[in-house]
């Protein structure tokens, strides 16, 4: 791996006010990439926590600056609110002697791809692949259109790799909906990942609603507790449902992968 | 050949401060070589002892009553612990957990460089669902500062941004807006925590306000 001891990366998370969930992953990763000893300065910024990210580039104090979005798509936030609080120009910043470089969302990597299918191992590593319905489920908007693209790459690209029976994308606020996984997956074997970057109210309680696996939200003891009765048997068929794609540890590396590809598409 | 920087400029400034006889930020004292504590438990026996930076995360995550603290300057800072570190490196990573950038936003204010924004400017570039806060009126505004703001409860920083250049906010006493002044125990010298700017939960019970929505701290 390569070294940046001159510089500093911040990992920028949307967070929340109300669920300690959504920073939970975030963290995580700027721990791992610490470990690792790769940058001069780690830290996260938040749009809803704090530091936020205008307080953020007070508490580094490299030159060379790297922000990597936490993000699963480039969207609203990517590409209208991370730059405005950061004041950046584009990709490249220059501003009182020091170059802030902005790097595309951690869940465009080509890499994701992996981590899906890494995931989908853990949850059901019993269940043959060839037998079994991979559904990503996004969030999806009628408002931008990338939000949902992010999920309907990764679908292209798992289908054309021919491992598993069939793979569908699905979405809360599209179509399709989460609702017609019955319609459209015809294994018995459903395994059903949140293309989400953290857990939250969608994972814990909103998509097991609307897969059936729940009849109403539940308010369990832990809400990690959804994702530990695999697997449910809904209308005949046997669904493991998997926690938020962003909480895969390997997406550390996603984050490290969006570093070097922007040191690799804007090199010298 | 490259030159390491052997001590940070924020850590230089953090070891002045404790050399000069500071204890104090927001809530924590600050213990001999370097015990970090609740001001509250100075003198509290059974504490529960830390001694890494990660352990300030968790430590000011949730409150007493476990609920999740998104404004790490809220006066809700658990009690019942003690965290030892080693350097005053540590030290201020610990301080960064506890209450993020506000030793890098105090190095910046002391060398002129951090320039307050005015809540009409934060407001004005909201977009989405945020937008409509910019509607709030500068009477509605002053009204809410002084709840939401006041450091008897809601926030231990000091404020050094107006609603507009020429409309100071007149809803809090002045040592709100002093960074010498210790906004929770008047007589004891402590590290500012500094507002340059209106943080995102104002903004959204300024938007509350403005749709007539009942305020949710």
């Amino acid at each position: 791996m390569f070294s940046k001891k001159q510089s500093a990366l911040i990992i920028v998370g949307h967070g929340s006010t109300v669920n300690p969930d959504s920073s939970t992953p975030t963290f995580a990763h700027a721990d791992e990439i610490k470990r690792r000893d790769i940058f001069g300065e780690v830290v996260c910024a938040f749009w809803k926590e704090e530091p936020s990210l205008r307080q953020v580039l007070h508490m580094i104090e490299s030159d060379d600056v790297y922000a990597v979005p936490n993000f699963i798509s480039e969207g609203y936030f990517t590409q209208k609110i991370i730059p405005r609080e950061l004041e950046l120009d584009g990709p490249i910043t220059t501003r009182r002697g020091r170059t802030i470089k902005y790097c595309e969302p951690a869940g465009n990597h080509a890499r994701m791809t992996e981590l899906l299918l890494h995931r989908a191992a853990e949850v059901a590593p019993e269940i043959p692949p060839a037998e079994t319905s991979l559904l990503l489920i996004g969030h999806g908007t009628s408002l931008n259109e990338n939000s949902g693209a992010a999920v309907k790459e990764q679908v292209r690209r798992i289908a054309a790799r021919g491992e598993f029976a069939e793979v569908f994308g699905v979405f809360m606020e599209e179509e399709p909906f989460v609702t017609d996984w019955r319609k459209i997956a015809t294994k018995r074997h459903l395994i059903a990942v949140p293309f989400f970057v953290s857990d939250g109210l969608h994972s814990y309680q909103d998509i097991p609603v609307l897969l059936g696996l729940e009849a109403a939200p539940t308010q369990a003891a832990s809400k990690m507790e959804v994702f530990r009765r695999n697997p449910y048997r809904v209308d005949g068929r046997e669904i493991y449902y998997a926690s938020a794609i962003g909480t895969e540890p390997l997406f550390a590396d996603v984050i490290l992968d969006q570093v070097a590809a922007f040191d690799a598409r804007h090199a010298a | 050949m490259m030159i390491t920087r052997l001590c940070s400029e924020i850590d230089t400034l953090l070891a002045r401060l404790i050399e000069s006889g500071v204890r104090s930020i927001g809530e924590i004292a600050i213990q001999e070589r370097f015990f970090l504590t609740h001001h509250a438990d100075v003198e509290s026996a059974g504490l529960q002892l830390f001694n890494s930076p990660l352990d300030a995360r968790e430590l000011s995550r949730y409150d007493d009553g476990g609920n999740f603290r998104p404004l790490k300057s809220a006066p809700s800072l658990r009690r019942g612990w003690r965290l030892g570190l080693r350097t005053i490196h540590e030290l201020r990573e610990a301080l960064d957990f506890f209450y993020p950038a506000m030793l890098g936003t105090l190095l910046a204010h002391e060398r002129r460089l951090l320039a307050p924004v005015h809540l009409r400017e934060t407001l004005h570039r909201q977009s989405g669902m945020y937008a409509v806060a910019k509607k709030i009126t500068d009477a509605a505004a002053n009204e809410l500062i002084g709840d939401f703001c006041r450091s008897d409860g809601r926030c231990l920083k000091t404020i050094l941004w107006k609603i507009e250049p020429d409309t100071p906010v007149t809803s809090l006493p002045a040592p709100k807006f002093d960074p010498a002044a210790n906004q929770l125990r008047e007589s004891v010298p402590a590290i500012p925590l500094l507002c340059a700017e209106g943080c995102n939960l104002l903004v959204a019970a300024a938007r509350r306000k403005v749709r007539g929505e009942a305020d949710e701290p």
